[in-house]
């Protein structure tokens, strides 16, 4: 009775998997995110996309990366560049999926590329002490992951507060597609300051956070990023990125854990396995190799 | 002999007191106050012969630097009557004008005042206020302004336009600005005015004294024109604003700025020009200026954002310094414009929007460039640019984003340089300078089996190379290679770059540096490089 009160809309539903959507759809609401918000960047991976809100990475929202140990830095990296890559790929963050699908089979949208200006710009967002922990992001680098470098904003600032000032202005200025940042400490009330940010903007956010990182947070989503072994061709030489991605908290949505692939030319995510474990499957293909090697 | 005290006892200003410089024979006196020149002390006696006129003669050294300052921030301040003000420098090579004023270009600006006289009064009036007791003079050149200046019995003196030759043939040659050199050898000639000087045929005189004395006549007569170099450069555009009570919050001084650019935004839209470069100037009450430097990354004439740039900028200067009394005028000029011509409508509808949208996300970027510029600093904003070279750190440079790298549109050539041949590959994160790794391979020129490096070891499982890159032959200034193994400068070494995989999937990207027995006897390793 309270339910049809307070929602008299649902009650003439009598759709069950309807009913879900909407009452997904109205605790986004009540969490304070923008109704029309409802653009989002799917994976393109049923597995990993079932697990998100409305199919898909939230476009106007605050998420954070963050690597299990410091030596997965650069997966973690890679993993933000390839989503950043993937979202200026499919201009449609509005399309439908349909023809979003369509525009990533193709290895460009635009046979020439895309007119130079309609690609917005990305700001990164980087202090400068992680300047001499892991080196700089490199505009060759960006390439090989299918980002164009002459989109990339380098914001290199002095202080945490700097680097928060940065990201808040980028969001505010509606102007780059989206923003980038690392930041070492945040505490919840910053991270909502941020995450607003986001969400006034429509503009995703996505924080790289150090791995010891464990406060709360209200960010939309928190990735954990491991390196694993990367995909090999059939000669044995290195073919594309491969990053064991945790989901590990998610509002409105599910944790998940999967290995996933990168293809940078299709911007495409590929799913690698289900295995949970990844190191029993290594350990066997190790054996079977050092077996090959004696016979 | 006498000691000049440098910084002693308090001064009094009642007594004499006189400010010395060291020349051959002693101290002499560079300065002195009136108390000094009541008892007959005159510029340029030495100390000794003061002390004798004046007993307990205050004696400080003279700082010329510190003049030299002051005189700048005076002048600076003076440009609140005009643009171009223009201090008198005693720099060896420029003529000696004496380092005690400055020239101000009131043309144009006097009505502003109600008219010269009461401009005149006004410094007059202002200067009296800081302490200085000020000579003026308006005329119709620098020399002749000069000349009265310095000569003419009142403090303050106008001269008509167009007297100027019987004004200053009344004047002793002093007047006319000459080097000491050539004021004793027309002194020993005889002359004594200017006035005699100006009756006498020119030729004898420009085959005797080179140009100076001339050229001094005749820029005093408005014959030649005489240049004079502004203390800052002159606006295209400016606005100044008076304000009745001196201001001194943040707010204030936006409010204020915000319409002193809505007077400006006339002008630029009339001429289709957008300002590149601002400068706010504050004058305080105390003659203190303080100038804010805006440089815009596009052509703007929006109000709101300059007001925006400027409020930042106050922000990171408020924690330096204080207001002081306030400021009692503000005034903003354009100092740099780039046209900014209206924008054409296409007939194409949807191209126009495509287009139109695109301008507008430029505009939206370069403002949020100027903002983080300000905030931040211009070296902290900075973008890709892809350089032919096949070594990896000078492949690509991080440049700032300023107006130049950010409006030409990059042409298409430029992209090539980011273009790789398939086959190699460049790590997402490159280190700021290669560090040293100990690595063990089975053979010496054999791809790495285990890394070490910042502590921890990696056993390798998977390796790809070597991608052979050699110095750059035409930057290196011997480019034979050199002919003894290991003598190798540093950094001219042939590196292999191997692409390397961990069991746990770290990707490093290592070289080992120099060609076994052709370059070096013993290879070094280093790490450049973290693959995503």
């Amino acid at each position: 009775m309270l339910v049809s009160t307070a929602f008299p809309s649902l009650s003439l539903i009598p759709d069950r998997a309807a009913v879900l959507t909407q009452l997904r759809g109205l605790l986004a609401r009540q969490a304070g995110w923008r109704e029309d918000v409802n653009a989002t960047l799917p994976f393109g991976l049923a597995a990993l996309d079932s697990h998100l809100p409305n199919g898909g990475l939230a476009c106007g929202a605050l998420h954070e990366i963050v690597p299990t140990t410091q030596a997965a830095l650069p997966a973690a990296f890679g993993f933000v560049v390839a989503i950043l890559a993937r979202l200026s790929s499919s201009y449609g963050v509005g399309l439908a999926d349909s023809e979003r699908m369509d525009a990533h089979c193709l290895p460009h949208g635009f046979p020439n590329g895309p007119p130079y200006g309609t690609e917005r710009r990305i700001v990164f967002v980087m202090p400068a002490h992680a300047l001499r922990q892991c080196g700089r992001l490199s505009g060759h680098g960006l390439k090989s992951l299918g980002l164009n470098p002459r989109r990339a904003i380098l914001i290199e600032t002095a202080h945490w507060q700097d680097s928060l000032w940065a990201l808040v202005e980028a969001l505010r200025s509606q102007a780059p597609q989206a923003a980038a940042g690392m930041i070492d400490r945040i505490d919840l009330k910053t991270s909502q300051k941020l995450h607003l940010a986001a969400v006034d903007a429509g503009l995703p956010l996505l924080l790289l956070r150090p791995s010891q990182t464990l406060e709360s947070s209200a960010a939309a989503t928190r990735w954990r990023i491991d390196a694993a072994a990367g995909a090999r061709d059939r000669f044995g030489s290195y073919a594309r990125a491969r990053w064991q991605v945790q989901l590990e908290r998610c509002r409105n949505g599910r944790s998940g854990e999967w290995v996933v692939e990168y293809d940078h030319v299709a911007h495409r995510f590929s799913l690698v396995a289900a295995l949970a474990d990844l190191s029993l499957s290594r350990g066997a293909g190790d054996q079977s190799r050092r077996q090959a090697n004696r016979s | 002999m006498q000691a000049i005290s440098p910084v002693g006892k308090p001064i009094d200003p009642e007594r004499p007191l006189v400010l010395a410089i060291a020349a051959t024979g002693g101290p002499r006196i560079a300065a002195m106050n009136e108390a000094a020149e009541n008892v007959g002390i005159a510029i340029g006696d030495p100390v000794a012969d003061a002390r004798a006129k004046a007993d307990s003669l205050q004696v400080r050294a003279a700082d010329s630097g510190a003049d030299d300052a002051a005189l700048r921030r005076l002048t600076l301040w003076a440009t609140r009557y005009t643009p171009t003000a223009s201090p008198w420098c005693r720099e060896p090579w420029s003529e000696e004008n004496g380092a005690d004023g400055f020239f101000l270009d009131i043309e144009g600006a006097a009505h502003l005042f109600g008219g010269e006289e009461s401009l005149l009064a006004d410094l007059a009036g202002r200067l009296n206020r800081f302490g200085l007791l000020a000579r003026l003079a308006i005329a119709a050149t620098p020399g002749m302004a000069w000349a009265l200046s310095h000569f003419n019995a009142a403090p303050q003196s106008i001269l008509p336009s167009g007297n100027e030759a019987a004004a200053i043939a009344a004047m002793p040659i002093k007047a006319l600005r000459l080097s000491g050199e050539s004021r004793a050898v027309l002194r020993r000639l005889g002359f004594k005015s200017v006035g005699t000087l100006m009756d006498k045929p020119r030729a004898p005189l420009a085959a005797r004294f080179s140009d100076e004395l001339l050229r001094r006549l005749d820029q005093a007569l408005g014959r030649i024109d005489e240049p004079l170099i502004p203390v800052t450069a002159p606006p295209v555009y400016h606005s100044l604003n008076y304000l009745l009570e001196p201001i001194i919050s943040q707010q204030a001084i936006v409010a204020r700025a915000c319409r002193l650019m809505q007077n400006l935004v006339h002008v630029l839209v009339r001429d289709q020009v957008g300002a590149r470069a601002l400068r706010l100037s504050l004058y305080g009450l105390d003659g203190a200026v303080e100038t804010i430097d805006i440089g815009l990354t596009a052509p703007t004439r929006s109000v709101a954002h300059v007001a925006r740039l400027i409020d930042l900028k106050l922000d990171t200067l408020a924690a330096m310094q204080d207001a002081g009394f306030g400021f009692e005028a503000i005034g903003l000029a354009v100092t740099r414009v780039a046209p900014m011509p209206a924008r054409q409508i296409d007939s194409n509808i949807d191209r126009h929007l495509q287009l139109r949208a695109t301008a507008e996300n430029d505009d939206d970027i370069a403002a949020l460039i100027d903002a983080l510029r300000q905030r931040l600093g211009s070296n902290r904003v900075r973008q890709f640019e892809a350089v032919p070279s096949h070594i990896p750190e000078r492949a690509e440079k991080l440049t700032e984003v300023n107006g130049k790298t950010f409006q030409s549109a990059p042409p298409r050539s430029e992209d090539s340089y980011w273009l790789l041949a398939d086959d190699k590959t460049r790590p997402l994160l490159l280190l700021p300078q290669a560090e040293p790794a100990e690595v063990t391979a089975l053979v010496p020129e054999g791809p790495p089996r285990r890394l070490r490096w910042r502590g921890v070891t990696y056993d390798i499982t998977g390796a790809q190379g070597p991608e052979r890159i050699a110095e750059e032959w035409w930057r290196n200034p011997s480019p034979y290679p050199p002919p003894q193994a290991g003598e190798g400068k540093e950094g001219s070494l042939t590196r292999d770059y191997y692409f390397v995989e961990d069991g746990e999937g770290h990707r490093f990207w290592l070289y080992r540096e120099g060609l076994y027995g052709r370059e070096t006897a013993a290879a070094r390793w280093f790490v450049h490089g973290l693959f995503a």
